[in-house]
């Protein structure tokens, strides 16, 4: 009996399979049809027509509108809406909504450097145009 | 046993030990460190592009550049192909998502029919962005593309906008270069892209063979699905923002 045990947890180890030290998600195998079940593939399902419908708005935004206003307020409503879809995917498609705070702190925190980049780096273009030429057309 | 009543005691200590302190197993967070250091090299890669974006004086526009649709001609479509190719991801996105939901539940058909689906969208997409690749290629557009000192305004002109005045004028002066630059990007990061969803087919393609095999109903869990559910999400989210910065902005 022992010897079994010891056999399954090598095997645990080689499949990187580490299940008795979390008690994740993946830990209850419930029934595919329960309503609990149906819940969460509904919740799948709203995301999916929130994305869509963000797309479709930010397509004709781009085709109809955003010659005609001004180039700040069109990039504006772009990243904005980027930002949602990009935190939807996050939140809901890859469960990072699901996990711990600390896990998501984790996860996120780094990626404030971004910030710093653009803003950084699109100065820095900015300014090297500026500098370089007489009258910039953009 | 009384050892074994000695470790489960200082349980409630997150970082004690014994178990994980994010309640995810180590493959999963690896999986998420992973996408963190890929979103920094495709933020690099986005980022340079913005930048040369912003010291060029004039800049192809997307509507322009990207406005023709397979068998449809000369017809002026703006950014309806691309639309179609970012709804193939978005869906492939949610079939994955489900098949992850399946093997949640330890449904073996439902994740090979999910993961199956997934597939067909990646490969559609990849096609799309053949088609793509082709047409932009017959049009002129390449890797370092656009360097003759001798080449016609003719060969450029119409991927700029032909409303804005200011544009059209500064066209011979600065036009050639900022073509030059543009597809010089837009092949390096959507080939980028496009390498990381010919990986994720593969991966799926892996997992899939391996579920039809069982091999994950007799390890007694799905979690390689959503592992390469994960990178699978993060190819839709990269693109999400390749989108938007080519084709919206």
């Amino acid at each position: 009996m022992s010897q079994h045990h010891s056999q399954n947890e090598i095997q645990h180890y080689y499949e990187g399979d580490q299940s008795k030290l979390y008690s994740g998600i993946m830990q209850h195998h419930g029934d595919i049809n329960s309503s609990e079940s149906k819940k969460q593939v509904g919740r799948i399902w709203k995301v999916f027509w929130i994305l869509l419908v963000v797309t479709v708005v930010e397509v004709i935004l781009g085709m109809f509108f955003s010659h005609h206003m001004p180039k700040a307020l069109v990039a504006f409503f772009f990243l904005a809406l980027t930002l949602l879809k990009a935190g939807y995917i996050v939140a809901i498609f890859m469960h990072l909504g699901d996990e711990i705070k600390s896990f998501l702190i984790t996860v996120l925190i780094p990626l404030t450097l971004f910030i710093w980049f653009i803003i950084a780096f699109l100065a820095d273009g900015g300014f090297w145009l500026f500098m370089n030429s007489t009258s910039p057309t953009r | 046993m009384s050892q074994a009543t000695a470790t489960t005691a200082p349980e409630t200590k997150m970082w004690g030990g014994g178990r994980s302190p994010f309640n995810v197993s180590y493959g999963k967070i690896m999986m998420w460190f992973f996408l963190l250091s890929d979103s920094f090299t495709f933020g690099a890669l986005l980022i340079a592009y913005g930048t040369t974006r912003f010291f060029s004086a004039v800049w192809p526009d997307p509507n322009q550049v990207f406005k023709s649709f397979p068998f449809m001609g000369e017809a002026n479509l703006p950014l309806l192909f691309v639309s179609l190719m970012t709804f193939i991801l978005i869906m492939s996105s949610v079939t994955m998502v489900l098949a992850v939901h399946a093997g949640h539940y330890g449904d073996k058909q439902g994740v090979i029919k999910w993961m199956l689906w997934t597939i067909v969208g990646g490969i559609c997409f990849l096609s799309c962005q053949a088609w793509e690749w082709t047409h932009l290629h017959s049009e002129g557009g390449w890797w370092g593309s656009f360097t003759d000192a001798s080449t016609p305004i003719s060969a450029f002109h119409h991927f700029f906008s032909p409303h804005k005045e200011a544009v059209q004028a500064a066209l011979p002066a600065h036009g050639m270069q900022a073509t030059h630059d543009f597809f010089n990007y837009f092949f390096t990061i959507t080939g980028f892209h496009g390498a990381h969803v010919t990986s994720g087919v593969i991966f799926n393609i892996v997992i899939l063979i391996n579920t039809v095999n069982g091999t994950y109903e007799r390890r007694g869990h799905y979690e390689m699905v959503e592992k390469v559910g994960l990178y699978w999400h993060f190819v839709d989210l990269v693109w999400v923002f390749v989108f938007t910065c080519f084709y919206l902005l």
